[in-house]
């Protein structure tokens, strides 16, 4: 038997949206094949079908080891050795390390939790994984890393005979990538087939064995990676030839337009950094998870206690106690989780981009819907928002057009100096690039942009200059004709060279 | 320093334990007769009732979700104990109707809310009216007097000096406890109330552990109910109208939180001992109703505040 | 409370919708008289009582006692409950008036917020009582009578048995109902009234609100039974005070007291938990205000528009005659 696993002529209708037409994948045992496509594209779809969280339509088939396989839950696909890593976190934060790891399946002693042999495996798991946390700790105080790594290790300690990981290296660095790695090629090893789903080119290249791609619910095709070239894929996903992953638009740098001197927070996460940036520069922000970034761009845009420091916009000293302080001096800061401080997922479009510069849109004291749907119409064209309209529901979106419509929101204030706090995260080829290109836009305009990201391809990409952080400290600095990708590595680890 | 830290750390995770020792001892300081043993003795009775409610509460809220028809289902299970604690039956009867009434009730919140998909506030609001006009037909609107002797006792006798009552809530916090902290079903409510989602494509039936805590709450409404009878002699359709509050408040108090998934036993015990004796202490200072109202209100956000403000500086 | 008032919403919604369907809880009490007055023009007449509320037994005498009443007289009687909101009674009575209801009889649930309704009921032509207690200014109002045992009174007799018990002197504590409610405020007047007459009779607490609920009654007298020295719980309905019996236990020695001669309050006097209760005949007077409809509708004149039923003591001498 060649596959272990099937799928063949699947399709899936939702109430108006073909999501899947007919589509097949074929996966083999011990290879790690990877799925590609844009947001939409109708892998997540795909795989839910795998899981039994969604039912597909009548007609197709899935065959298990030759074997006809149905399941109409979780439970059920898990009980088959299929096991999946979702895109969107589900870590229950109010449960220790070790729970969450064997939640659903406790091990169990006279038919009671053994709460004790769970911690003794979990450790084992945990060292295994090359992660120093204790089982007991509630994921609550892990960051964003340990939380995938832990459901990942709770993946793998299912004894799966296939693990879906969807986008597991979106909150990791590079370091914990190739731990990752490492357990990949093991569970290789042992015969375990990983469908592996991502946008990071270099993952697909380093790692999958096949890959098979998918565009707007459709099956393109499927090939050995070693046949195929990054521009190939590209062009199989989007059905177009990009030519240029990261567009660089020429900007004149000017003046120093903000400053930041000796900013320490109250909580000691960041220890006295200096930095500024000009006008129509790009400032990367580089560094591992757990750095200090967020946390120093947060501080400065005053959600967080500073115990000293100082910051300057055009100039002028600001003295800043909350966002509002700040937003009032032209900074606008683009978090780096769009759901839960981004966006108000059950608003529309319009209501979304009317959030900041709701006083732009009144018209004699009151909240003018009208002003609000042409300046939303006017960002969504701009952006290249991809929605049916202005009234749609922003949760219903792709997450690059979710990340689109926090970006319109800001702009619409007209700020001068934009924050963006990983703004490429979980977002598929074709709407980074968007981005990117809209952040060239912006620098052209005279306004100087900050970007923090864990991708340091992307940085080099697109910044002039990068500063690295580590341990809440500012380890160095690299101007864009000194940019390394080791440099850079070499400055987020701290090893003094 | 690593211990001054641990303990430090003890401490705001019992919090609320240690506001609960320090309003015992100004209490005590101000008026030496609440620490009399018959005294004492008056505030485990008055817990009890609501601190079997808080534990039924406790699961529900835990698992995420809330309820608001177990006043109602007492004064429901109440009538029922007290049609058929006349004498006519042995007492088993009316315990065990009166607690399988309040399995029902619970089952059809569970049911609505998990099945349903009813928010669990509207879902229960609508049990808590319809029960209680179920209350009044069935005694057609009058108290059930006549309960017979036997019946009394249950909640008038005590057993070496611990009334009967505090002996019905102590089996039911260990039996709860238990469960909450060593059995796969407890770490699956827990996992409900922490993130549906996950417990979900974690493989656990969610539909069933949650139908199960309401049908827990009802029960021991149910319990309650038949305790309530004994206690006050009579059956009353209109008994125990916003106990479901003073149980939301035990819990709540007792650092279970309203978005599920946190939440000890002995935090519930003493949330609702401090319920108890915030109203006890008051009555003994002779302290006027409607000040009663006010100085409760005060003393519950202020034990929470201090709670919060602590555990918050630990991180 | 926000839940009580939703709850008073369904409860009204429920009761428009009883009403529109044309129910009527003496219906088939009344369906003979009514059948035979469709022949003639002057049939029987038709009076609605909406009570305060249906949830305990001396409210639940007052339904009985008006039907017996109704079907003695022949009169075709619907009878509602406010269930203490008092927004529900005014959209009940409004509701009557459009039915063409000749007579209502009505307890208000408050004595102030129910005035227009019932002077806009009378100014379309409707007889308009009051029972158990009276609207303020009643007469100003176009009410045309009202049926009560007098409140004050009854707290009167109540305190003045629990003086005499004491011989005027002792430690005395006194449970109350709702703040607010019109007809505990008017007992506590009576209590008053005779407690000038008394100085050694010293309320060492201050009165607490019990909220005529046995449970809550039983946990306050037990905390004060465990720091003061009472000699007398005077309480301003019946149902307290056998939360007070049970909390001092039977033959305890302390003067427990009522108000109202309800069935448990009867059971607590016969095994000693309380000494007595000041029976509130509410049936009485619901059948003596439809005596009274009868007579205006007829177009008769009243002696007397203030109908006043006595009050009487109960305790274990008698209780037996009343149960």
């Amino acid at each position: 038997m060649e596959y272990i696993l099937e799928m063949k002529d699947i399709s899936k209708t939702f109430p108006g949206v073909k999501a899947l037409d007919h589509v097949q994948l074929q996966i083999k045992a011990g290879e790690v094949h990877a799925l590609m496509g844009e947001n939409g594209a109708g892998k997540s779809t795909l795989m839910k079908i795998l899981m039994g969280i969604y039912s597909k339509d009548e007609g197709g088939e899935i065959l298990f080891d030759g074997q006809p396989y149905e399941v109409s839950n979780p439970k059920e696909a898990m009980d088959h050795g299929v096991a999946m890593i979702h895109q969107e976190l589900n870590p229950i934060l109010d449960m220790s390390v070790f729970e969450n790891i064997f939640v659903g399946r406790e091990l169990r002693k006279h038919g009671l939790v053994d709460s004790k042999a769970e911690i003794r495996e979990a450790q084992k798991l945990i060292e295994e994984c090359g992660l120093h946390v204790s089982p007991k700790e509630k994921l609550r105080n892990l960051t964003v890393a340990q939380c995938q790594l832990i459901e990942i290790i709770k993946a793998i300690s299912i004894n799966a005979k296939i693990i879906i990981m969807d986008e597991p290296t979106a909150a990791i660095t590079e370091r914990e990538v190739e731990l990752l790695f490492g357990h990949i090629r093991r569970l290789k090893e042992k015969g375990v087939a990983i469908i592996y789903i991502s946008h990071r080119m270099d993952e697909i290249f380093s790692i999958c064995d096949r890959v098979s791609v998918y565009r707007d619910g459709h099956y393109i095709g499927s090939g050995e990676t070693k046949d195929l070239t990054e521009a190939q894929l590209i062009k199989m996903m989007v059905g177009r030839e990009i030519t240029d992953v990261f567009p660089k638009l020429d900007a004149q740098i000017g003046e120093v337009i903000f400053e930041a001197k000796n900013i320490v927070r109250a909580d000691n996460k960041v220890k006295g950094v200096d930095f500024s940036v000009r006008k129509g520069e790009i400032l990367g922000i580089g560094g591992l998870v757990g750095a200090g970034r967020s946390e120093l761009v947060e501080g400065i845009f005053g959600m967080h206690e500073l115990s000293s420091g100082e910051i300057y916009v055009k100039g002028k000293k600001v003295n800043v106690h909350s966002p509002r302080d700040i937003i009032k001096e032209g900074v606008a800061l683009i978090t780096e989780d769009r759901k839960v401080t981004g966006l108000n997922l059950s608003g529309s479009v319009n209501d979304n981009i009317a959030m900041v510069a709701i006083r732009k849109l009144v018209s004699n004291g009151l909240y003018n819907q009208n002003k609000a749907r042409s300046a939303s119409q006017e960002y969504i064209k701009k952006l290249n928002i991809k929605t049916p309209s202005g009234e749609q529901i922003v949760g219903n979106l792709s997450g690059g057009n979710q990340q689109k419509v926090v970006i319109a929101k800001w702009l619409l204030n007209d700020p001068d100096i934009i924050i963006l706090d990983e703004p490429t995260r979980g977002i598929d080829v074709g709407a980074k690039r968007d981005i990117y290109l809209l952040l060239g836009q912006l620098v052209q305009q005279g306004k100087a942009v900050i970007m923090i990201s864990s991708e340091i391809p992307e940085l080099m990409g697109v910044c002039d200059r990068i500063m690295v952080m580590c341990e809440g400290n500012l380890s160095g600095e690299v101007k864009r004709d000194e940019f390394s990708q080791e440099r850079i590595m070499t400055l987020a680890s701290a090893i003094e060279v | 320093m690593k211990k001054t830290k641990n303990a430090k750390a003890l401490i705001s995770e019992y919090f609320i334990f240690v506001i609960f020792i320090a309003l015992v001892i100004v209490l005590a300081c101000l008026k030496p007769s609440f620490i009399q043993p018959s005294n004492l003795v008056n505030i485990l009775k008055q817990a009890s009732i609501n601190g079997i409610l808080a534990f039924g509460m406790m699961f529900v809220i835990i698992a995420g979700g809330f309820d608001m028809s177990v006043g109602s289902t007492v004064a429901f299970a109440g009538i029922l104990a007290a049609m058929l604690g006349q004498g006519q039956y042995p007492l088993v009867v009316p315990l065990v109707v009166a607690m399988l009434a309040g399995l029902a009730v619970g089952v059809v919140n569970g049911v609505g809310v998990a099945v349903g998909d009813l928010p669990p506030f509207i879902m229960t609001l609508g049990t808590m009216t319809a029960v209680r006009g179920l209350a009044l037909l069935t005694s057609n609107g009058k108290p059930i007097t006549g309960i017979s002797q036997e019946y009394k006792a249950v909640a008038a006798n005590s057993i070496a000096g611990i009334p009967m009552l505090a002996v019905f809530l102590i089996i039911v916090i260990l039996i709860c406890s238990f469960i909450l902290a060593k059995t796969v079903y407890g770490r699956r409510v827990y996992a409900c109330g922490g993130n549906l989602q996950a417990a979900r494509v974690s493989g656990i039936n969610t539909t069933m552990i949650r139908i199960s805590t309401f049908a827990i709450a009802g029960l021991l409404a149910g319990l309650s109910g038949f305790l309530m009878t004994s206690r006050v002699t009579i059956g009353q359709p209109t008994a125990a109208e916003s106990y479901e509050m003073d149980a939301i408040t035990a819990c709540v108090v007792g650092g279970v939180s309203m978005s599920g998934g946190v939440g000890k036993p002995w935090g519930v015990v003493v949330g609702c001992l401090l319920i108890t004796v915030i109203a006890n202490g008051l009555d003994i200072m002779g302290v006027s109703s409607h000040w009663q109202k006010i100085v409760k209100g005060a003393i519950i956000v202020l034990a929470v505040l201090i709670d919060v403000k602590g555990k918050s500086k630990k991180n | 409370m926000s839940k009580k008032r939703i709850l008073a919403m369904l409860m009204a919604s429920a009761m428009t919708l009883g009403m529109v369907s044309g129910c009527g809880n003496s219906g088939t009490d009344g369906s003979q008289d009514s059948d035979a007055s469709t022949d003639s023009t002057d049939g029987a007449y038709k009076i609605a009582l909406i009570q305060q509320h249906q949830t305990n037994a001396f409210q639940i005498a007052v339904s009985e006692a008006a039907e017996e009443k109704a079907e003695e007289m022949g009169v075709d009687l619907t009878i509602l409950s406010a269930d203490q909101d008092a927004a529900t009674q005014i959209s009940q009575i409004e509701q009557c008036v459009s039915e063409g209801y000749d007579a209502i009889l009505f307890e208000p649930v408050d004595p102030d917020g129910l005035c227009d309704a019932a002077k806009s009921a009378a100014d379309a032509g409707v007889v308009v009582i009051n029972i158990i207690s009276a609207c303020t200014d009643w007469e100003n109002y176009g009410i045309s009578a009202v049926s009560y045992g007098d409140n004050v009174k009854a707290g009167e007799t109540e305190m003045q048995h629990v003086a005499d018990l004491l011989g005027g002197k002792g430690n005395i504590a006194i449970l109350t109902g709702p703040s607010g409610d019109s007809g505990g405020l008017q007992r506590m007047e009576g209590y008053e009234n005779v407690l000038k007459n008394y100085p050694d009779m010293v309320q060492v607490v201050s009165p607490a609100d019990c909220q005529w609920d046995t449970a809550s009654a039983q946990a306050t007298v037990e905390s004060w039974l465990s720091a003061y020295d009472l000699d007398a719980i005077i309480c301003e309905n019946d149902g307290m005070a056998v939360g007070a019996g049970n909390a001092a236990g039977a033959n305890s020695g302390i003067i427990i007291t009522g108000v109202d001669g309800t069935p448990d309050g009867f059971e607590a006097i016969k095994d000693g938990r309380i000494t007595g209760t000041v029976s509130q005949n509410g049936g009485a007077m619901a059948a003596n205000a439809i005596e009274a409809a009868v007579t205006l509708l007829s177009g008769g004149t009243l002696e007397e528009n203030v109908i006043i039923t006595d009050n009487t003591w109960i305790d274990a001498s008698n209780v037996a005659d009343y149960e």
